[in-house]
């Protein structure tokens, strides 16, 4: 090789080089609750996503995505605000994601259209989110997806007196009136609606008052976390479950990696949910192993972790249908109507709604193999957002 | 203590606020610092300066008058959901909507220093508790009004003096704080340096021998909490416009714990003091909080622990005596 042509070879490659360094970083801000009480499910957003990542690189065509986190704490309007503020101010991401609590999402919405920036919601569920903001698409579930199943379901076992105790905010209001409507279009009776207060840990009194109202089925809705575990106890712990009270609830109440906590008094506590970590196919299987081998605890996934496997592809998508542009029309366009099967099971993105349409599963606690697990034993296809579909 | 009182006291009248006038300048220096240097961060700066105000409000009552509370975010949460609220149901003007705050806030403050400022010690504290506790629930319950748990959005100001728009980069936010900031820093250093002032310190030292004197203690305190009130009322103000949301959390019992760390972070019983505590305590979190959003909290408790067992009196104290030596040495020479 003669010395011109070392000479030629060398700067190609300083070429080559250069221009993958220079390549644009595109950069994906996700809000979520990384420390204190909710610190498990803002985990599993960065779980999701890792996992994503893992399986498709880091890179859309010649685009080079970061994912960067902050941490929401807790229901927190004010700061989730100032946060995604700072990622659009200053760290000039051109994807939101993440957010767990709904009021913090509310708080976010107005800026997403003096900024364009589009929003990836990967949990809060109150089904009015997608229409504050014509930038937000939703990975997770809402209330009224996965409540009529179980009023249905609550029906159809022979319940015909039921307690309904959701958290005072609104998701909990979406699940109270989710549940009423359909349970009482059925012909069932509502004979006592408790709303109670977030902040809550003390759930015996709640207890007293289902008790006294005669009621032979209790529905409730809060938020996973610490709360929902104590929920479970105090439902067992004052009798009710013993004196055949059931408990039916969406998926929130039993997150897999509460149930060694409530114990195999949990056993038979029924539930309609999206996704149990024990649902059977191979997307899952797959989705799992990755998690497994990036370094993540199995008995930590929650739901929050596949919502945020799923927003990752949207994101993925929408970077690759813009060419990386800030252009949130066109990226929002982008995800409409795409259909895939999730871990969760097959789903798509509702182009009306920019609401995620998926399966509904009941499912009961069960013990397999000395796991306590959701098992799955009825579906409900397709399921669409209630309330945001019925308009 | 005493001895502390007596150099607070102006050796002789010069031209009026002229004292005052460097601590203005001090404040408008950092805060261009701030504009300039940090353009990108002045949503963060603005809601710092916004719980400043929450931190001198504190500081009025427990630095100044030895009131141990761990409800002062009644004020500043009541004075945010009544400026939102306000907002909310046609009243724009950012201006009127100070007023209205400020108003809210020293009402709260009367009413909750009736009640509180009657006892002394742990009953005094437990009382604050349930002062905060019940502001806290009811803002939560009437969720008409407030929007309880899910926050009281759809603030949106108007702009300021009818020229200047509130944008997602928050410099009229910005500026419109630290301006009012300015104001109430110097009302506020000549108010505590007023006989009203020192006779609060006089009574936080002695409450005995004040009452010995002939002075009626609790009308007083009633009244400092009634000031302590309003400037807590501007905080909440400013924070509901510029952050367009109120939330639970700006009536929450962390809140309160939060201020009165800070607080003893910068040292009470001084007006820079408070300002340090908040500067310092929010920047370090804020930082700690960006670069490890996981483990931050430890972070922030191990500079508290480190703080208190090496400047017990806050900050502030070592700088003062640093101050008050070369003043005397300047003197001597």
């Amino acid at each position: 090789m003669n010395r011109s042509a070392k000479s030629i070879l060398s700067l190609a490659i300083l070429g080559l080089m250069t221009g993958t360094a220079s390549a644009d970083v595109i950069k994906v801000g996700i809000i979520g609750t990384m420390s204190g009480p909710y610190a498990l499910f803002g985990k599993n957003f960065k779980m999701g996503i890792d996992a994503w990542v893992a399986e498709h690189g880091n890179k859309v065509g010649s685009h080079e995505v970061e994912f960067i986190y902050k941490d929401e704490e807790g229901p927190n309007p004010a700061k989730s605000k100032a946060l995604a503020q700072e990622f659009i101010v200053k760290d000039k991401v051109q994807y939101l994601a993440g957010v767990y609590f709904t009021p913090n999402a509310m708080a976010i919405a107005p800026l997403l259209e003096e900024s364009k920036t589009p929003l990836i919601v990967m949990n809060a569920a109150t089904s009015s989110i997608v229409e504050k903001s014509p930038y937000i698409v939703r990975t997770s579930f809402t209330m009224w997806q996965n409540t009529v199943p179980a009023a249905k379901i609550a029906f159809k076992n022979g319940s015909k007196k039921v307690a309904i105790a959701v958290s005072d905010y609104g998701p909990g209001v979406d699940a109270e009136a989710a549940f009423k409507k359909t349970f009482e279009a059925d012909g069932g009776a509502v004979v006592e609606a408790i709303r109670i207060p977030l902040a809550t840990t003390d759930f015996s009194p709640i207890m007293q008052r289902i008790k006294d109202s005669g009621a032979d089925t209790i529905f409730t809705f809060l938020p996973s976390g610490p709360p929902t575990l104590g929920f479970v106890k105090a439902y067992i712990d004052n009798g009710l479950k013993v004196g055949g009270v059931k408990l039916m609830s969406t998926g929130d109440v039993v997150t897999e990696p509460d149930l060694p906590n409530i114990g195999d008094s949990g056993i038979g506590i029924l539930s309609t949910y999206h996704y149990a970590v024990s649902h059977d196919s191979p997307e899952n299987k797959a989705f799992l192993a990755t998690i497994k081998k990036g370094g993540g605890n199995l008995d930590d996934v929650t739901m929050t972790s596949v919502a945020a496997y799923d927003g990752a592809r949207l994101i993925y998508k929408m970077i690759e249908a813009t060419g990386g542009q800030r252009d949130p029309a066109k990226a929002v366009d982008a995800v409409k109507d795409m259909k895939w099967v999730s871990p969760r099971g097959p789903v798509s993105i509702d182009p009306a709604t920019r609401h995620i349409r998926q399966n509904v599963y009941l499912r009961s606690v069960e013990k397999v193999d000395g796991k306590l697990i959701n098992k799955e034993s009825q579906t409900f296809a397709d399921q669409p957002d209630w309330a945001l579909s019925t308009k | 203590m005493t001895a502390i009182a007596a150099i607070q006291v102006p050796p002789t009248r010069s031209i009026p606020l002229v004292r005052e006038a460097g601590g203005a300048l001090a404040i408008i220096v950092l805060g261009a610092i701030g504009y300039y240097l940090f353009p990108d961060d002045l949503a963060f700066l603005t809601r710092l300066i916004g719980i400043s105000f929450l931190v001198l409000s504190l500081d009025l009552v427990t630095g100044y008058c030895g009131i141990a509370t761990l409800g002062h975010a009644a004020q500043f949460g009541v004075a945010a959901y009544a400026a939102g609220i306000a907002c909310v149901r046609g009243i724009t003007d950012p201006i009127a909507l100070l007023m209205i705050g400020t108003f809210a806030g020293t009402l709260m403050g009367l009413i909750s220093g009736a009640l509180i400022t009657r006892f002394r010690g742990l009953p005094q504290l437990v009382l604050s508790i349930a002062v905060g506790q019940l502001i806290a629930a009811l803002a939560n319950k009437l969720s008409w009004l407030t929007g309880g748990s899910d926050g009281l959005s759809g603030i949106t100001p108007g702009k300021v003096f009818g020229i200047y728009n509130f944008d997602m980069y928050s410099r009229t936010a910005y500026l419109f704080s630290l301006a009012v900031l300015v104001i109430v820093f110097v009302a506020l250093s000549r108010f505590v340096r007023s006989p009203f002032g020192l006779l609060c310190r006089g009574i936080k030292d002695d409450d005995l021998r004040a009452k010995m004197i002939g002075v009626s203690v609790y009308p007083r305190l009633v009244l400092m909490y009634g000031v302590s009130g309003a400037v807590a009322g501007v905080g909440g103000a400013l924070t509901a416009i510029s952050t367009g949301v109120v939330g639970l959390d700006s009536v929450s019992f962390e809140r309160s714990a939060e201020v009165l760390v800070m607080l003893v972070l910068g040292g009470a019983g001084h007006l820079w003091g408070a300002l340090a505590g908040a500067l310092i305590f929010q920047v370090f979190e804020h930082i700690v909080s960006a670069a490890n959003p996981f483990h931050w909290m430890t972070l922030v408790g191990l500079l508290l622990i480190l703080i208190v067992v090496f400047a017990p009196r806050g900050l502030i104290e070592p700088v003062l005596s640093l101050v008050a030596r070369f003043t005397r040495k300047g003197r001597a020479s």
